[in-house]
Order: C-alpha cells, then structure tokens, then sequence
C-alpha cells in the first residue's frame, strides 16, 4: 500500500541524510545511492496498481497529496530508477557525496512527478526537478549563465503549468485527475487557455523547437551522470505530461493544438538533426540529436494514432536508454582523453576496446539499428504516424533517420576509429564498475528491440 | 531447426566476440565450423516454417524456409563456409582476428535471418543487420581513414535503402494491417495499381541501395576497402544480392504494377551497361571486379525485374560461385604480392600463382558467358527473358553488357597473368600517379599484417572446391522447353507462371548472337593485351591506355562528386546555417530581445523612482484625485 | 434631537475638516523639513478625527469616537517612530531636508 510513497520519500530522505557525510566522502555515499537506486529498480519493477492518498486541500479546490503509477508512468519509472541507478554507479566527479545525493534528489522529485495522481502536486514536483539540476549546474558547471538559462526557460514553463492547473482547479473544484477516469472532459470556455498553459510548459521542457536553446548548453555544462539522468527521463516529463494531461484530460481541445504540434515536431526532428551533423563536441551532438529523437515522440503524440502511441511508449524507454548511456560513456571517454572533441579524439578502437564496443551499441540504437530498442519505436511510431493521417510527417521523418545514421556515425567513427591518437595518454579500458552501470542500459536495448511487445502489454491510453 | 540454424552463428559471434583474446587461431575455426553446422542444419530441413513470437501485438515474428530462402540460404553458409575457411589463412596474424570472425559470422546471421524471416520487420531487421556487418567488415581495417569513410559511406546509403524499405512497409501495414508476407500477398489484388507501385518503388529503393543499382551503386567499390574475403562474401556472393531476393520474393507485388517492372528493369539494365563500362576502365583488381559485380547485379535485377524470376535468381546463384572464386583468387595474388592490387604492376603471374591463374581463369570463362560455364546458361536464360516479357532494348543492353563484359574480364586475365612481371617497373612509367594504393602506402597502413607469407592449403582449397560449382553449377539449368531443366521444375512452385510472350526470337538464335558478341569482346581484349607485340610492349601500351583514360570514367560518371555536393555539402550548409545562424541570433535574438525590452521598460520605470519623498506623496495625492473623480464623474451614475 | 446636539449644521464640520486636511497635504507636499512634514500629518488625521467626531455626534454613533481615539493612539505611535528615524537619519547631516534623503531612487 505504501510503495509509491516509499518511492518518493525513500530517495528523498536518503539524498538529504547524504549531506550529513563529510563533503568528501565517496565509498559510504556512492554505496549507499547505488543501493538505494537498486532498491528503487526492484520497487518500480515490482510494484504497479497501488496508490496513496492523504487529503490536502477542500479550498479553492479540492487537491490530494495522491500517488500511484499508471501503466505509462510505470514504465517511466522503471527508465528513471535503471538511469539513477547508472549514474549513481558510474559517477566519478570532484565533490562525489554532493553529486551522489543531487541524484537521488532529482529521483525523488521525478518519481513525484510520475507519480503524482493530482494536477497540483504534479505541478509542485515539476518545479521541485528543476533545483537538482540547477544546484549541480551552478556548482559543476562553468558559467553560472547556463544554470540560470536552465532554471528561467524552465521555469517560466513551470509558472505556465502552475497557472494552467489552477485555473483548471477553479474551473473543475478538483485537481486529483490524472489517470482517474473520472474526469468528464468538460471544462467550458477556457479550456484552451488551460490547455496552452500546459502545452507550453510541456515544449519547454521536453525541448521542442524553438524552445530548445536552453538545451544544448545546458547538456554540454551538466556532469556526465547528471546529464544522462536529465536527458533520458527529465526530458520526458513533458512528453509524460502530454499524454497523462494534454491528450488524456482535453482530448476534444487537443485537436485544436495538433496542426502546431506536428509542425513544431518535424521541424525538431530535421533541425536537430541538421545541426547534430555538423557539432564538433560530442556531447552536442548527442544534445541535438535528442531534439530531433523527441521531436519524433511529440510528433507521435500529435498524431493520437493508437499505434503512434504505443511506439511513442517504446520509444521514450528506447530513448531513455540509450541517451543515458550515451552520455555516461562519453563521460567515460571525456574521464580518459580529457576532452570530447570529436578532432582530438580517435583510435579508441585499439586502445579501449570494451569501452569502444558500448558506445557502439549505444550509438547504433541512437541512429535506429534494426534488432535495438530505438528502431522499434521508431518504425512503431511511423507506421502510426503514417497511417494517422500524417503522411507527409512520417516522409520528412525518414530524411531524418538518414541524417542520424550520418552524425552518430561521425561521433562513433570520430571517437574510436582511425589510428590511434598518439597524443592522447593510453588508459585503461572499461572497468567492471562502469560495466555495471551501462550493461543493464545496453541489455534493455537488446530486449527491447528484439521484443518491444514486452512493453505493449494491454491497451495502455485510451484512445 | 530453422531458428537453430539461424542462430547458432549468432551464438558463434557472440563467442568469438567475447571470448576472442582466449580463443586467438581457434576463432577462425569456431565461426568456420558454427557456419558448416548452420549449413547442415538447412539442408536437413529442407523446407518448412516456425512461428517465434509476437513482436508487438498483432505483428507476429516467424521464420520459413521456402525453396527460394532455402536457395539463398544454401549459397549464403555454403559459400559462406569456403570463405571462412579461406578467411583463416588470409586473416592470419591480423591483430584483431577473432573480431574479424566475430564479425563474419554475425553477418552470416543477418543474411540468415533476412532471406528466412516470413515478415516484412524481420527482413527490414535482416536488411538493417547485413548493413552492420558490412559497415563493420568494409571498416575493419579502421586505422585508414579511407577505410573509415568508405564504411560510413556504405552504411549511410545503406540506410537511405532502409528508408525505403520503411516507407513500403507504412503502405503495406496501412493498406494490409498485416506485417506477413503470405497476409500481404493474398491481399495484393484488393490494392489499387498506384499504392502497389509505391510499395514496390520503396522496396526497390531498399533493394538498389544493398545491391548497388544506379544510384545508389557509389558505396561498393569504395567498400573494396575491407579484407578480400569480405569482398568476396558479402560485396559479391550473397549481401548484394538482397535485392535480387526482395524483388523475387515479392514477386506477386511486381506482378501486379507493370510500371514497377519497367523501373526496375531499367534500373537493372542501366547499371549493367554502366557498371561493365566502368569495370573496363579501372585498374585495381579489387575495383574491377566490384564493378563488375555491380553490372551482373544489373542483370539479375534485370531478370527478377521484367518477370524472369527463375533466370534471375539463376543468375544470382551461379555469380555466387564464379564471383567468390574469382575474389578469392585475386585475394591470393594480393595476399602474395604484399597488399598490391593495381593491375598493371602484375603481370606474369601464371608460372608463380598457378592456383589462383586457375582460379581467375575459370571466374573469367564463367562471368563471360563462354558455353559450358554456368555462367553461360544463367545470363542467357536473364537475356532471353528480357524479350521474352516484351522489353527488347533491355534484350539489346543485355546483349551489349555480355559482350563488354567478355573484354574486361579478359582484359584482367591477360593483364595480370601474361607478359613480364611489373612489379619492380617504377609506377611513374605506367602513368601511375601514386597518392594512394600503393603497396607501401598499405603497408605503412595495416602495419599488423604480416608479408611474404605463401598460401596456405587453408586458402588453396577454398579456391580449388569453387572450380567446380564455377563450371558445372549452370548445367542445372540445362533443358528445353519441352523438358524443362530442373531448376525450372524446382522454382515452378515458387513463382506463378508468368505470361510469357510467343519467342520472336528463337532461344538459339539469341544464344547464338550472345556469343559472338562475346567473342568480339574477347577478340578485342586479345589485340590489345596479348598479341606477342602487345605483351611485349606492355610498360609502354599500359602508360598510354592509363593516360588516355577518358575523365568521365576514370571518375565514375562524377557521381561521387555529386554526392559529396549535392548531399553532404548541402546537410552540413543547412546544420552550420541553423547552428550558427538559427539558433543564436534568430531564436536566441528573441529571447534576448524580450529580455532587452523588459529591460528598457525598466529603465524607462525608473525614472519615477526619484527618490523625493515629497514626489511620491504628490503621486499618491494624485492618485487619490484621480480615484475620487471617477466616482464623481462615472461612479455616480 | 440631532438639531440639539449640533449647534452649529454638520456641513460646516466636513467643510472645516477638509480644509485642514488640504492644508496637511499641502504642507507635506510643499515643505521640505521632515518635522513640518509630521506636524502636516498630524494635521490631516486632526482632519480626519474631526469628520468622526462630527458624524458620531450627528448620527449618533459611537463608532466615530472610538475611530477617534484609536487614530490618536496610532498617530502618537507614528510620532515616536517617525521622530526616532528622522534623529537618526538626520543625525550626521547639517540640513534638514528630505529631499537629501533619496539613497532609493531609481
């Protein structure tokens, strides 16, 4: 009964205790997250229909502190706590104990978000994501300028989403909606006022074009296991909330913003796209890459075709998963050679070759390889996309995979090909400790692309 | 069965790939044996299919071994087993052998899972999945750079046919809700002629991109950059032949649309001509035989493509052969010769390669249609085919391709193998302008390989075995009409009879014609590479025919160079133009500007801000006027 | 009853009180020195207490006297208080004049 509480509070508590360790400890701490994340990998796998709720507010509407996972957000979490669990294993950064508790903060506060059942605290958590990220930025990062560019795009679209649910409260009497059920659809007159304050929120934060500048600094500033946390799950609270909100509670409103969203999406996709192929910083590539791959969700989501939606479903895992351990391995690489360059780097091939096998299995399932995760969301997603009406979305689509498969080439061939860079110092290769934080990652790829039925079990959203 | 044989190649990449600093020179045996077994395996079964699982709801996985994957199947690890056992010779000592084979049987997997997989996602996965091994293998060697390139440049082509593919299967589960074949087949004539033809144009972009068919071709001979037994496997026996397999297996779609069959009999019949002209032109051993596999590609695209589906898929196995045979024997002489693979710095090689002269001599009978040799039969049977579905200019191509085709493969043979050896002749006398290519220029580059090591057994015995199959593999289509062979009789339950046009041309006659075009081209290359005065002069008729080279081959139609501008420049223009101009000052110029005005609206502000008490107690004054005289005035009524 | 208790109409009260009260806003707009500023508040809530008392007494309420007094209180507070910080802020300067004291403008 209390399991989706434990999975807010229990990353909470533990990442607050971690502050009382010495600012430079980094076996308690680092082992303590690693448990904690594990113990949250078992709990979010295991647990599914069960949810919380305490009374919160009767005045001006009613709100509840409730919690439990849906079918979507179930899979959200499982992502969110085999990233944490990754980055907490694979951290190695100045100030580990500070960097190990940001993690299990932002876990916490994203778990919140997924789980929330209430509008109210969904929008309370999405703010509450934000402080992690920034923190870490304003003290890992090198210019307080992005932090804040992070922090005000972000939350600008956070003061849209507070606006947007309490006029929806006002409106309603009752924010605890989200996958209720109960919720009738009516809203009256100003429901595309709401509606636009939670789509606004929900492009800043996914990014979609043009809101996306916030992004690529802020990717490229952001520690490696931070960053892979951020872009694999953070970014998909707004996809999360399109679906759990937008396309669940204004479906008959929805169809009003789909002309934009699917013009918005596949300008994403191609623009990113363009731009990746052209980055000579591979965590920029990476960054601009994800606009394009989210771009492709949003463009799923706006064509509300059940097939779209369920490669949508595939593809936020697929995504999660191989952004996350894209970034981490890069991590790994930038930890080495001491920098991502994609001029200086290269000969990766023969002098690290474990490490140069994982970024390749993460970069193919970036780029679509058939037999991986990404690949089945994206053929998913198109099929949909195509036969929902959007034909020409799903063409323009496909010039972007051949991009993709352009630029994570460059990025894959760039870093490890070639002779071996004779300036670059000889490292040692992929140790069992990184191993154990991108094997889960790189394994779900595999089986999830071989068997991305496993994550399509029931009719999850209704249509 | 069809699963085991599936995957127990999987199961021996995985091993060699895992375990490959402990297995070292067993490696090679591992993959060689895992592809025999997968072999065995297939003939056993013979015929049948599997149900796996489902891949997402309603789209179910499953594999089935019909007689034309069973035929793809059988030449694919047949083959395949030769060229690995071959592999372990000439791979010997690589630094990264047990990768090689790692690699080598995860692509026997792909190609496995493409030609027996009984649905349209399972074959886009084999599809995808051949790419990789090839981008892998063609890359193999990934200190050159130009290896590196050529690896990305197949891989991206690769997945523009990908895309296709992808675009076929919107159509097909849109009209059909089904990813089956047999579901889509039976469903065909319910579809109107213009989505069958956009289905089989977004196959067909698939199939010309893996098959190198004009334009998509730019990708093989620079995929000449991998290990020869790679070339010999995938860029000629049996990966570029995909499309051969997807337009025969999707013979029911083509019988449906004849502008399809128009496009892709053209297609077929321009890359056959184009490729053979080219492969008359080029100088590296390696090249003109990547261009010729392009031109027999051509020819069997263009059997599959009018209808001749039986003489097609003829034309596919027999190249298999003659085509492994002749790159493995030419990876002798490169093997031998320390990595050179121009053609003019052979010559005389007959007395001191008498296995691979044997080898290449055979290839060459074949490929150029003398009769006898499989090839013989198989081109013919793809020519007459064109008349007899009623194209005669592709007949006219067909015809004209054999003849060219004669001359430059003789052209390799008496080049390479008469005269006096040139391999100590200075290569500024051939008219060679040395940038790249040159033995030293690969040695310094593949410095792990190790020289003057003669061909083992292991790499003569692939290449005896081949000779066999290269005669004797056409007579099984040896027969009539009245007793048909018994390649007709096994494809006559695979592929519905097709309306056969009444013969114009007695089968003789086109057999007879054929030929002596073919003699003309063999006559030809005989003046000019092996009369006596010819091979006595050879430095200096070599320099000439070098200099003299037209510019438009020698840069192959400048299709590359189109390539490069058209596309790559273009994408990296519109990347640098959204990454430096776009997102900076366009986006970011409006986030900065409504910065700036909230700014200046500040700034503007502030000026009321004096800081006189007295001022702000006279604005409040004001105000408190203001309020009482809308009352008085508005309020009141 | 009410013509008893106000000899003199409560018209001429109002009138009085909001002279006084202009005048206290006058002297707090026009005069400079801080303490003139405070008497001129203190003659605008005399203004105001005046209009109480005078309603209070003509309509027989006593809600006007308590306003009365609790203006009074507040504005002896604000006296104190107001006196305090002008010592302070004053203290170091040779002028007494609020227009030296503008350290918040814009």
């Amino acid at each position: 009964m209390m399991s989706p509480l434990v999975i807010v509070v229990l990353p909470l508590v533990v990442g607050g205790l971690l502050f009382l360790l010495p600012r430079d400890d980094i076996r308690i701490s680092k082992a303590a997250g690693a448990l904690v994340a594990a113990a949250l990998v078992v709990l979010t796998i295991a647990g599914r229909d069960e949810s919380w709720t305490w009374h919160w507010l009767t005045h001006p509407f009613v709100a509840n502190l409730h919690f439990g996972a849906t079918y979507l957000s179930h899979w959200l979490l499982v992502l969110l706590a085999l990233c944490t669990f990754a980055a907490i294993v694979a951290t190695n950064v100045a100030r580990t104990r500070s960097m190990v508790a940001a993690l299990l903060l932002l876990e916490g506060t994203m778990a919140g978000l997924f789980l929330a059942r209430d509008l109210l605290v969904f929008a309370l958590f999405w703010d509450a994501m934000l402080l992690p990220v920034f923190f870490v930025l304003l003290s890992w990062g090198e210019h307080p300028s992005v932090a804040w560019r992070y922090f005000i795009y972000n939350f600008a679209g956070g003061l849209a989403l507070l606006f947007a649910v309490a006029g929806f409260g006002a409106v309603v009497g009752t924010t605890d909606v989200i996958g209720s059920g109960a919720f009738n659809g009516a809203i009256g007159p100003w429901a595309p006022w709401i509606l636009a304050g939670f789509t606004f929120a929900f492009l800043v934060k996914t990014p979609v074009w043009p809101f996306h500048t916030w992004m690529p600094s802020t990717y490229a500033a952001t520690p490696a296991p931070m960053v892979a946390v951020v872009s694999a799950v953070q970014s998909k609270a707004g996809l999360y909330g399109f679906l759990a909100i937008s396309l669940a509670l204004f479906p008959s409103y929805f169809t009003a913003e789909v002309p934009a969203l699917v013009i918005l999406a596949v300008i994403s996709l191609l623009y990113g796209a363009f731009i990746a192929l052209v980055q000579s910083d591979a965590k920029l590539v990476v960054a601009y890459s994800s606009l394009s791959h989210l771009g492709l969700i949003v463009l799923a989501i706006a064509s509300r075709d059940p097939l779209a939606l369920r490669g949508a479903l595939v593809y936020i895992v697929a995504h999660g998963l191989f952004s996350a351990a894209l970034f981490l391995i890069l991590g790994f690489v930038e930890e080495r050679e001491e920098t991502r360059s994609l001029g200086k780097l290269g000969g990766l091939g023969w002098a690290n070759p474990r490490l140069t096998g994982a970024l390749g299995i993460a970069a193919l399932a970036a780029l679509g390889l058939p037999g991986l995760a990404g690949f089945a969301g994206e053929l998913i997603i198109l099929i949909g996309v195509y036969q929902g009406g959007y034909a020409w979305a799903a063409i323009l689509a496909l010039v972007a995979i051949v991009i993709a498969a352009a630029y994570m080439l460059r990025l894959l061939q760039g870093a490890t090909q070639g002779a071996e860079v004779a300036d670059l110092p000889v490292r040692r290769d992929l140790t069992w400790v990184e191993g154990l934080a991108v094997a889960p990652l790189l394994l779900a790829l595999f089986y999830f692309g071989v068997y991305p039925h496993a994550l399509l079990a029931s009719g999850w959203l209704r249509p | 069965m069809i699963l085991i044989a599936l995957l127990v190649p999987l199961a021996g990449a995985v091993l060699c790939w895992a375990l490959g600093p402990w297995l070292r020179a067993a490696a090679g045996w591992l993959a060689t044996a895992a592809v025999a077994a997968s072999f065995g395996l297939i003939l056993a079964t013979g015929s049948g299919s599997q149900a796996l699982f489902s891949w997402m709801p309603g789209f179910d996985f499953g594999l089935t071994l019909d007689r034309l994957s069973l035929l793809w199947a059988l030449v694919i690890t047949g083959v395949g087993f030769l060229i690995h056992l071959y592999s372990i010779g000439y791979m010997h000592g690589d630094r990264a052998f047990a990768r090689f084979f790692a690699y080598m049987n995860f692509f026997i997997f792909a190609m496995l899972l493409l030609v027996l997989s009984d649905n349209w996602i399972g074959l886009l996965v084999g599809w995808g999945l051949v790419g990789l091994a090839s981008y892998f293998l063609i890359g193999f060697w990934f200190e050159r750079p130009s290896a590196v390139a050529a690896a990305r440049k197949a891989f991206v082509i690769n997945v523009v046919g990908d895309v296709g593919m992808m675009f076929a299967i919107f159509l097909i589960v849109a009209n059909v809700h089904s990813i089956r074949f047999a579901d889509t087949f039976s469903a065909v004539a319910t579809l109107g002629a213009p989505v069958v033809f956009a289905i089989c144009f977004g196959l067909f972009v698939g199939a010309a991109a893996k098959s190198a068919q004009v334009p998509l071709h730019a990708w093989l001979p620079d995929a000449m950059e991998g290990p020869t037994p790679v070339s010999a496997l995938i860029h000629a026996a049996t990966m570029v032949t995909a499309g051969v397999y997807l337009v025969a297996r999707c013979a029911p779609l083509w019988d449906q649309s004849a502008s399809a069959q128009m496009l892709v009999g053209t297609v077929g019949a321009v890359t056959a001509i184009g490729g053979a002209i080219l492969g008359a032109s080029q100088w590296d051993i390696k090249r003109i035989l990547a261009y010729s596999t392009m031109s027999q590609i051509g020819y069997m695209i263009m059997g599959v493509g009018v209808g001749a589906y039986a003489g097609g898929i003829a034309h596919f196995f027999t190249h298999a052969f003659f085509k492994a045979q002749l790159f493995l024997a030419s990876g002798i002489i490169i093997h031998a010769l320390n990595n050179e693979q121009d053609v003019r710095l052979m010559g005389g090689l007959t007395k001191r390669m008498p296995l691979a002269f044997w080898g290449i001599l055979t290839g060459v009978l074949a490929i150029s249609g003398i009769p006898g040799f499989s090839g013989f039969f198989s081109k013919d049977q793809v020519i007459a085919g064109a008349l007899a579905h009623g194209h005669p200019w592709m007949y006219a191509v067909g015809i004209a391709t054999a003849g060219i085709t004669a001359y430059y493969m003789f052209r390799l043979l008496f080049v390479t193998f008469l005269g006096e050896y040139r391999g100590n002749v200075d290569p500024a006398a051939l008219g060679i302008a040395r940038s790249t290519g040159s033995a030293q220029a690969r040695e310094l580059a593949a410095p792990h390989k190790p020289h003057h090591q003669a061909p083992s057994w292991i790499m003569g015995l692939p290449v005896a075995v081949l000779i066999v199959p290269t005669v004797f593999s056409g007579w099984l289509l040896f027969g009539s009409s009245v007793a048909p062979s018994l390649w007709t009789r096994f494809f006559a339950v695979q592929f519905a009879p097709s309306g056969t046009a009444p013969a114009s041309v007695p089968e003789w006659v086109t057999t007879l014609v054929t030929f002596a075009v073919v003699l003309a081209g063999i006559g030809v290359a005989t003046w000019r590479y092996a009369t006596r005065s010819a091979r006595a002069n050879a430095v200096a008729r070599l320099r000439n025919e070098t200099l003299r080279m037209p510019k438009v081959l020698a840069n192959a139609y400048y299709v590359d160079a189109l390539i490069d501008v058209v596309f790559v420049r273009g994408a990296q223009i519109l990347g640098a133009i959204f990454s430096r101009v776009v997102d900076p000052y366009v986006i970011d110029g409006a986030v900065r500007e409504s910065a700036a005005s909230a700014q200046a609206l500040g700034t503007a502000m502030r000026a009321l801000q004096s800081g006189f008490v007295r001022a702000y107690a006279f604005v409040l004054v004001l105000g408190v006027g203001c309020f009482l005289a809308y009352y008085y005035f508005v309020g009141a009524r | 009853m009410t013509a008893a208790l106000l000899p003199v109409p409560l018209c001429d009260y109002v009138a009085l009180s909001a002279v006084m009260f202009f005048i206290g806003v006058a002297g707090v707009i026009v005069r400079r020195n801080p303490l003139v500023m405070l008497m001129s508040i203190e003659l605008m809530f005399n203004a105001a207490n005046l209009a109480f008392v005078a309603y209070a007494r003509a309509w027989l309420n006593n809600a006007g006297h308590i306003f009365a007094f609790l203006v009074i209180t507040v504005a002896a507070a604000e006296a104190a208080i107001a006196l305090a910080i002008v010592v302070v802020t004053f203290r170091a300067s040779e002028r007494v004049d609020v227009d030296e004291v503008r350290a918040l403008h814009g």
